[in-house]
């Protein structure tokens, strides 16, 4: 009765869930290497993974998303706890008036593409500031930071929106932390840094933990953004995966499917951490 | 006082500055280097807007219609999983909880590109069901984690004090679970909504172009060269869920207010 129960429970998620996130994975596995490819047949299985390989430009662009993702995500995680902190050190009653910090969670990730495209080109408004502020004196001297190896515009892009999420998500542990800690560690002489680093940090830091793989994992696999800010080499691994899905030759779809069956076996890895530290999470704390 | 003034100041330039961008833009008629703030205005997004009204109208209704359908599909998915997890104890209960977590964080490309083969063969690929299915497959942790949070904030007594004196099933879901349960519905449908209004990618895979998105209609104004335009467009993206929110709010809070729950 009781497992009937349970299982009951769980069909209404369990079925579509294992029908289209389990059958989809499973027809990206299964194309990767030529099968159920409609009507074309494959003379070698691994036609697909042979074609990566010997292309350098998919590890290029392998190693460039993971540099995107990895800094962007470490330096919104870096400013989003410091963001968070400062609004809990404020007087209780004024905290909602911060409210402003949620703007980019509401921005579509193109939207954030759109105005990275307008502040940061060689004509844009920082471009325009840094002119009237004497920094340059053409346009010609802004340095360049579109499209560029140094991906240095999906960076700024996803910290603009990475940031306020990785806010909510330490303020939210902040506000159940005890303050009198903190008194106690001040009168006994600690510093601020000191109650920080050995206070707040530990108490922080499975939150910290599980933002880091959500984030790190989002913008390594994200398409929007890069999509709009338009491809250069060597490019986000997912806008490869486009191409090789939608403008080459139909022909071509298992190097697609096989890039993404590479790239969810890379975030599986990462699942298992997070697994490992969400069970350390209070109960309570999950509000996402 | 000040601390907080230099917050507002530091948190303004950072996360509003660009949208403040955005609005003197949609305002500009023709903002170039080096004008720090545009020296002519004109109303030719607003124009742009009427013109195309029809088809603005059009592509924010079919993106608020799936998206309200993503709400309703995934409440109907998570609500009896996010009881029996806030409930019930039993083997296997963390891994399950961890699978199910999987769409949020596995890059949606890696199952919807797979999806969109069996979808092709269902039938519902292209189609505004289809759409709706894989915003919901997509977006569905948020709404399982908000309820399984709601449901553990009340204790199962109400329920079992209401079938004592002879309610049914259907009535204490209608008079006690849902409106208990509602600030959680809220929070889990405010994300699931925001994830589907603003996705571009699943829409443009499964709907095929068929079904009108707003973030559709939009994509190609953002590589255009009228930024003034664009800028009006992308603000109508920020202004759409800010206004619905605002709705919901209220509504929810006269609710309360008119059950004495407040």
């Amino acid at each position: 009765m009781r497992r009937v129960y349970i299982l009951c429970s769980l069909l209404p998620l369990l079925l579509p869930f294992l029908a289209i996130i389990g059958g989809g994975l499973l027809i990206t596995g299964l194309q990767s290497f030529g099968l159920f490819m409609f009507s074309y047949t494959y003379e070698d299985m691994f036609f697909a993974y042979k074609e990566l390989f010997t292309d350098s430009w998919f590890v290029e662009s392998a190693m460039f998303s993971l540099y995107v993702a990895l800094t962007a995500t470490l330096i919104s995680i870096v400013l989003g706890t410091l963001f968070a902190y400062l609004i809990w050190k404020l007087p209780g009653r004024y905290h909602s008036r911060t409210v402003i910090y949620k703007i980019p969670l509401i921005l579509p990730h193109i939207a954030v593409g759109f105005i990275a495209v307008i502040l940061l080109s060689k004509t844009g408004i920082l471009s325009s500031i840094a002119y009237q502020l004497g920094f340059i004196d053409s346009f010609e001297s802004f340095p360049n930071l579109l499209y560029t190896r140094s991906g240095i515009d999906l960076i700024i892009a996803y910290i603009y929106k990475e940031t306020p999420f990785v806010m909510v998500m330490v303020y939210a542990i902040l506000s159940r932390f005890d303050r009198r800690l903190i008194d106690t560690a001040g009168m006994l002489g600690a510093s601020t840094l000191r109650s920080f680093f050995t206070l707040i940090l530990p108490f922080i830091m499975p939150v910290l933990n599980t933002t880091f793989i959500i984030l790190f994992i989002f913008s390594f696999g994200g398409f929007d953004l890069p999509f709009v800010l338009g491809d250069s080499y060597p490019g986000m691994i997912t806008i490869r995966i486009y191409e090789y899905f939608f403008q080459k030759d139909m022909a071509m779809r298992p190097v697609a499917m096989a890039m993404l069956t590479l790239v969810f076996t890379f975030s599986l890895i990462f699942i298992f951490t997070y697994l490992k530290f969400s069970s350390r999470l209070e109960r309570g704390v999950r509000k996402l | 006082m000040i601390r907080l003034f230099s917050l507002l100041l530091l948190f303004g330039l950072i996360f509003v500055f660009p949208v403040l961008v955005l609005v003197f833009y949609a305002a500009s008629s023709a903002w170039a280097f080096p004008e720090v703030i545009p020296s002519a205005y004109d109303l030719r997004s607003l124009t742009y807007l009427w013109i195309h009204r029809g088809d603005i109208a059009v592509s924010l209704f079919s993106s608020c219609g799936y998206s309200f359908g993503a709400i309703l599909v995934t409440l109907l998915l998570t609500v009896l999983p996010a009881k029996l997890f806030a409930r019930t104890c039993f083997t296997g209960k963390t891994l399950l909880e961890g699978l199910f977590l999987a769409p949020a964080l596995i890059p949606p490309m890696a199952f919807a590109m797979g999806a969109h083969y069996i979808f092709l063969y269902l039938g519902i690929s292209d189609t505004f069901i289809g759409v709706v299915l894989i915003l919901s497959l997509y977006s569905y942790p948020y709404m399982l984690r908000a309820l399984t949070a709601g449901y553990q904030t009340y204790g199962e007594d109400y329920a079992l004090c209401a079938r004592n004196i002879g309610a049914s099933a259907l009535r204490i879901l209608l008079t006690i679970e849902i409106p208990l349960l509602l600030p959680a519905i809220v929070a889990g449908g405010t994300i699931v909504f925001l994830v589907s209004f603003s996705e571009y990618f699943l829409v443009f895979l499964i709907g095929g172009g068929t079904v009108p998105s707003y973030s559709g209609y939009i994509f190609p104004l953002l590589n255009s060269s009228d930024k003034s335009v664009a800028s009006l467009l992308t603000l109508v993206f920020l202004f759409i869920p800010v206004l619905l929110f605002f709705i919901i709010d209220r509504l929810v809070y006269a609710t309360y207010r008119k059950r004495g729950m407040m």
